[in-house]
């Protein structure tokens, strides 16, 4: 594992999530953020902030991509969503394209 | 990846991916090289029961499932580990780090 290969995601709160480059780019929005040489200042800092997404939703989403990858890699089980979150939730995958 | 474990502390969370098998010393190494921090000065605790993890062992010996949160520590200036200190958003899901991490 190597810092390179990792992303720093942070929320409204500034609350900040480090996960994997593989895992982030399950979203279209971030692989096009981390992926288009030299267009954003993201791509240099391996940071993304998301002024509108607030840390319970961002920390849920980080949750979905590594979900997603397991579920990619055959390890079939169900992703809970408390319905309190759903709108929330869904207005930010929107956004991200996930 | 078999599973991922997300580490907090402060503000941060770090989504490490491993695998049942591997020690916490395996862990302590991923963690080395996104903290800058030596393995020594790493202490894990496991949030549900407060227990401190223990470098030798597995994640699954010590019962560290998919998606566990797990708090860091670190070492201060006087040798001494500092407590816990995970902040939490300050919203209507406040309590749910209470819960031990059911979901």
């Amino acid at each position: 594992m190597k810092k390179e290969d990792t992303v720093k995601l942070i929320s409204a709160e500034g609350f900040e999530f480090v996960i994997d480059k593989e895992a982030a780019m399950v979203s279209q929005t971030i692989r096009n953020m981390l992926t288009s040489p030299g267009s954003f200042a993201e791509t240099e800092h391996g940071e993304v902030t998301f002024p509108e997404i607030s840390t319970t939703i961002l920390e849920k989403i980080c949750q979905y991509f590594y979900w997603s990858l397991q579920y990619s890699r055959g390890k079939e089980t169900d992703f809970h969503i408390e319905p309190e979150l759903t709108l929330e939730l869904m207005m930010a995958a929107n956004y991200l394209h996930t | 990846m078999a599973m991922y474990i997300r580490v907090k502390r402060s503000k941060t969370t770090y989504f490490i991916q491993c695998d049942p098998t591997e020690t916490i010393l395996d862990i302590k190494q991923k963690l080395r090289v996104l903290i800058d921090q030596p393995v020594n000065n790493q202490r894990l605790i496991l949030m549900g029961t407060g227990e401190v993890l223990e470098d030798s062992k597995t994640l699954a010996d010590q019962k560290v499932e998919n998606d566990t949160i797990v708090a860091l520590t670190l070492r201060k200036d006087d040798n001494e580990f500092e407590d816990v200190d995970i902040v939490k958003p300050n919203d209507f899901y406040q309590s749910r780090d209470a819960d031990g991490g059911s979901w």
